[in-house]
């Protein structure tokens, strides 16, 4: 029905053709209410001065920590929240002037959505969703057999979803998404949690989503390095709500082709996992340009990303590690991946939080002094504190 | 039965220990949750404005019908109506840990990861129910004794039969309300209502405004069964000396104490029943975390 | 993307635009409250347990006037009142505090980032609720009539089913606006609605004439639409006349202007909550306190 497909628009300004998004020197400042641990409440940075330009037709992805100003800048788009300062265009319309006209272009979908209420199946769910994009019953009822097909969910259409997984959820979520037929889709962490299947499924669905109409644009945030190389056109690396890199992952990896990526499984004979103190002073070898480290507790064991200038360094950092106690398991020099761009941009590897950026400090690398949560290295060694970050790592070491 | 299963019950059996840690676990989350004394307002609510109101009512209605009837009527039932605060705070109370916690917190599942047996769970959280709920009875018994001329005092109250007819009252209500949770655990959203409507039920069944004597023939036999309506009667005659009923008036303190002994003994066996068989569908059938509002 | 050729300019004057914005908005609010409708045929089962425990809890105060001796037209004061009480309980759990609900599930950001209004999906919200209610305030209103055998006597149908609608628009009206001022100031929705459930049948008059607050303290509690419209449908019940106060119904004021009052609330509440979710969203997109994870 064409009607229902109709969408109004008003342009305020003349907009650079071609352009999905863009952002203008894009803020957002948040107010922490008062609480026990910051008594005056506190400002949180979660976007400082973004500038973004993501073409029509592209699948431009956002990748960082969690933390690091992603979920903010989708809502800002999608007209969820206003910028602090800044501006910013979806389809050449401004988010914050003329949400109405953003809306009618855009969907959402966020991967930890909790999602749609229990009495509804699927089905009617999904069509509920889809009324409030004006789309007409005949269209939405197809699109929902046909993309639940694709997503593997057609002999659910008529479950209750009070009784669907956390996976199959997902997917239906998923699905709502695209059944307004937007210009822009927005897809937030879409494979948080899922296994490995679901979440290739849902990326296959994506790249064919795109093929089928020229013009559609997707900006996908995620944490998972993997999944940026090998979906998106290009990929922004954000962190502490700025964008330190953004080009097609295959540039951004040539970037540090010249280095040496290695990869180290060390333990120690207390079982205890690295500290601050101890990377600190691996950084400090000659030829060493960063070193990151994730614990795992399953294992015992830390795996160590090392970026060296060269070859050469590699027996100064070895000697570096049973300087300090620790034994060495297996040693590995790899492909440059995202994850070792990041690692060489921010020097945490992205399973680690952003540190809470104040906004009173300036500083790009390292830990803020004082307040900010340590970084999640295995410094403790104990049961618990261990036990938490293989919870926390879970998801990440998918 | 699985291993795991198996583990689960034997460790279930031996963790007395983890059961009062998960009752005092959970005496303070309710503590928490539900009378945060930090906070006045929500004390005023709950203990104050809201039972008062309740009671305002009753009074109200015997302003507009009850010229002419004895004062003695008016008495027992506002006395009734102030004990039977107990039963709405109590039932509400634990069903909702079950509603509140599952639906809008969604945290329901990792009470279970965390505890045995959600049984010890809903007694704590029962327990800070009961303290709201004291301190509400005592205003609106305050409240009546000064404004209404309702005759109570403390030197008044027969404490050697006010003492165990209390505690087993108190006992057969946490032992519905927790089967009332076992009801929500396995049924939808409606089961908030269902709180509000049993207390209602209770209300008409147990005589607590009226003497049972008015019901329906048909009806009395369901009210004489259950353990409420002689909990309401010993409380009365304990309080006031004297009952509502003219039929429970042949009935002896030294019987009331037995058949509400007996009664609630009963309530407490189908409570916990019902809530073990309820608890093992809603894990057989991963209920546990469902969401079920509109 | 650009503009669909020949789309036509988004004003208002425009009939197209103004007719795909009409259809995009009703589509949202058949939808919402699809949701609700739907619930009411799925949990058959549970509406038998809501309409007969209500109604049970509504016979305790029937039972109370007929311990007092009351004329039996109070027991048609009761049962209706009875019945109504679903429909402010319903106001408050799940108009009120509904969005506070759907802000917790992450629901209320999906509805937000659609094109559709929120007004749509609250106006589908209440016609959804008033439905589901509906069913059970009938159900409470048909079997209390007939066990207790009250004789309404119904001069003016059309009149009484005009206050009865008009009470229910002006009350979800009440909800609507509630929603988002609930989610501005609340700090906890539950316990605003809490607050407001007792305290309301107190001064609405639920469960006796309003006029026995006294004049000062009934024309006050009128902000409160179940006030004007109980009083009206009470007084039509029972033979009063338009537009003068029916002297055995002890009514307030003459149903004809509290129909009229009745109206104008309506219209009065809806324009309020089309403004207060205005600022909601304003204030929710400034601040960033539309989910709560982030
Ligand atoms: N509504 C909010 N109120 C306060 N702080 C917020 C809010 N939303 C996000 N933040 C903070 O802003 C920062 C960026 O968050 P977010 O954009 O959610 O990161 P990401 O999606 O990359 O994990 C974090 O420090 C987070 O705590
Ligand atoms: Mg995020």
């Amino acid at each position: 029905m064409s009607t229902s497909e109709t969408r109004f628009q008003v342009d305020h300004r003349p907009r650079p053709a071609g352009l999905a998004i863009r952002t203008e020197n894009l803020s957002r400042v948040f107010q922490v209410r008062r609480s026990r641990k910051w008594p005056r409440g506190r400002r949180v940075v979660a976007l400082d001065g973004v500038n973004l330009e993501v073409a029509e037709g592209e699948l431009f992805g956002l990748l960082g920590p969690n933390g690091a100003g992603k979920t903010t800048l989708i809502k800002i788009l999608s007209t969820l929240l206003l910028p602090t300062s800044g501006r910013a265009f979806v389809s050449g319309i401004d988010v914050a002037r003329d949400p109405f006209g953003v809306k009618q272009r855009i969907n959402i979908v966020s991967g930890g959505e909790s999602g749609g209420y229990g009495i509804l199946s699927v089905r009617e769910s999904l069509w509920m969703f889809s009324q409030l994009y004006g789309v007409s019953n005949r269209i939405a009822l197809d699109r929902i057999d046909r993309m639940l097909k694709l997503v593997g969910l057609e002999d659910d259409a008529g479950t209750l979803i009070s009784k669907l997984s956390t996976g199959m959820r997902q997917k239906m979520n998923f699905v709502r998404g695209f059944l307004s037929d937007p210009d822009v889709l927005f897809l937030d962490e879409p494979t948080l949690g899922l296994d490995v299947t679901t979440a290739r499924t849902l990326r296959k669905f994506v790249r064919e989503w795109m093929a089928e109409r020229p013009g559609r644009t997707v900006l996908l945030t995620t944490h998972y390095m993997a999944e940026a190389d090998e979906l998106c056109d290009r990929v922004a690396i954000i962190d502490r709500g700025r964008i330190l890199a953004c080009d097609t992952p295959a540039s951004l990896k040539r970037q540090i082709a010249r280095q040496a990526v290695l990869r180290l499984e060390v333990s120690s004979s207390d079982g205890a996992g690295l500290s601050q103190a101890d990377l600190a002073r691996l950084k400090d070898q000659p030829g060493v340009r960063e070193v990151a480290a994730r614990w795992r507790p399953e294992a015992g064991r830390t795996v160590l990303t090392a970026i060296l200038e060269a070859d050469g360094a590699i027996p100064g950092l070895v000697g570096g590690l049973s300087g300090l106690g620790l034994v060495v398991h297996s040693l590995a020099k790899e492909e440059p991946t995202l994850e070792d761009v990041f690692v060489k941009l921010v020097g945490r590897t992205l399973a680690e939080d952003t540190p809470t950026n104040n906004g009173d400090h300036d500083s790009r690398n390292g830990t803020l002094p004082g307040d900010g949560p340590e970084v999640g290295v295995g410094g403790a060694g104990d049961g618990e504190a261990a036990a938490g970050g293989g919870a926390a790592d879970e998801s990440a070491a998918r | 039965m699985t291993t795991s299963e198996a583990a689960l019950e034997g460790k279930r059996r031996t963790a007395v220990g983890e059961g009062v840690r998960i009752f005092k676990m959970a005496a303070w989350l309710g503590w928490q949750a539900e009378s945060n004394w930090t906070d006045p307002w929500l004390f005023v609510i709950y203990s104050v404005i809201k039972p008062v109101a309740g009671t305002l009512i009753l009074v109200l209605m015997f302003a507009v019908a009850g010229r002419g009837s004895a004062p003695e009527l008016f008495w027992a039932s506002y006395v009734g109506n102030a004990f039977y605060i107990y039963v709405g705070q109590l039932l509400w109370g634990i069903s909702w840990v079950v509603l509140g916690d599952r639906e809008h917190f969604q945290t329901l599942k990792y009470m279970y990861i965390v505890s045995p047996s959600m049984g010890w769970y809903l007694v704590g959280r029962a327990a800070a129910k009961f303290f709201v709920a004291t301190i509400a009875v005592l205003i609106v018994l305050g409240f009546g004794a000064w404004a209404l001329g309702i005759p109570v005092t403390v030197r008044g109250v027969d404490w050697a039969l006010f003492w165990p007819v209390f505690l087993l009252g108190i006992v057969s209500t946490a032992a519905l309300g927790i089967l009332l949770a076992g009801v929500s655990l396995i049924s939808s959203n409606h089961g908030a209502m269902a709180a509000e409507s049993l207390s209602g039920a209770l209300y008409l069944l147990a005589g607590v405004v009226f003497p049972v004597d008015v019901l329906p023939g048909w009806l009395q036999p369901v009210s004489l069964a259950l353990p409420h309506t002689y909990w309401m009667e010993a409380v009365r005659r304990a309080v006031l000396g004297h009952g509502i009923s003219p039929m429970l008036q042949q009935v002896s303190e030294g019987q009331i104490l037995l058949i509400l002994a007996l009664t609630t003994a009963g309530m407490v066996l189908a409570g916990g029943g019902f809530y073990r068989w309820a608890e093992t569908l809603a894990r057989r059938r991963g209920l546990i975390d469902q969401v079920t509002w509109n | 993307m650009k503009a669909p050729p020949g789309s036509p300019a988004r004003a208002w004057w425009d009939w197209k635009y103004v007719r795909w914005l009409l259809e995009l908005n009703l589509r949202a609010v058949r939808a919402r409250a699809y949701v609700r409708v739907v619930a009411t045929g799925r949990e058959i089962m549970w509406l038998l347990w809501e309409v007969l425990l209500p109604f049970m809890a509504t016979a305790a105060y029937v039972f109370i006037y007929r311990a007092l001796n009351a004329p039996p037209a109070y027991l048609g004061f009761v049962i209706l009142g009875g019945a109504m009480t679903a429909f402010w309980m319903n106001v408050l759990w799940a108009m009120a505090s509904q969005f506070y609900w759907e802000r917790y599930s992450g629901q209320l950001e999906l509805f937000f980032a659609s094109p559709a209004s929120l007004m749509a999906i609250l106006l589908g919200m209440s016609a959804g609720g008033m439905f589901m209610t509906s069913v059970r305030a009938i159900g409470v209103l048909v079997l209390g009539s007939m066990v207790f055998r009250v004789e309404y006597a119904v001069a003016h149908p059309w009149l009484l089913a005009y206050t009865f609608l008009v009470t229910l628009w002006a009350l979800y009206g009440l909800g609507m606006l509630l929603a988002s001022v609930f989610l501005l100031y609340g700090r906890e929705a539950w316990h605003t609605s809490n607050l407001l459930q007792e305290p309301v049948y107190l001064v609405s008059g639920f469960y006796f004439p309003v006029r026995a607050l006294g004049f000062w303290v009934a024309a006050g509690a009128t902000v409160i639409p179940l006030t004007l419209g109980l009083d009206a449908m009470r007084q039509l019940a029972f033979g009063g006349s338009p537009w003068a106060i029916a002297p055995d119904a002890v009514g307030l004021f003459p149903p004809g202007y509290e129909a009229t009052a009745l109206t104008g609330m309506a219209v009065l509440f809806i324009g309020a909550a089309y403004k207060a979710l205005g600022r909601m969203m304003w204030a929710a997109k400034v601040a960033g306190t539309l989910a709560l994870k982030h």
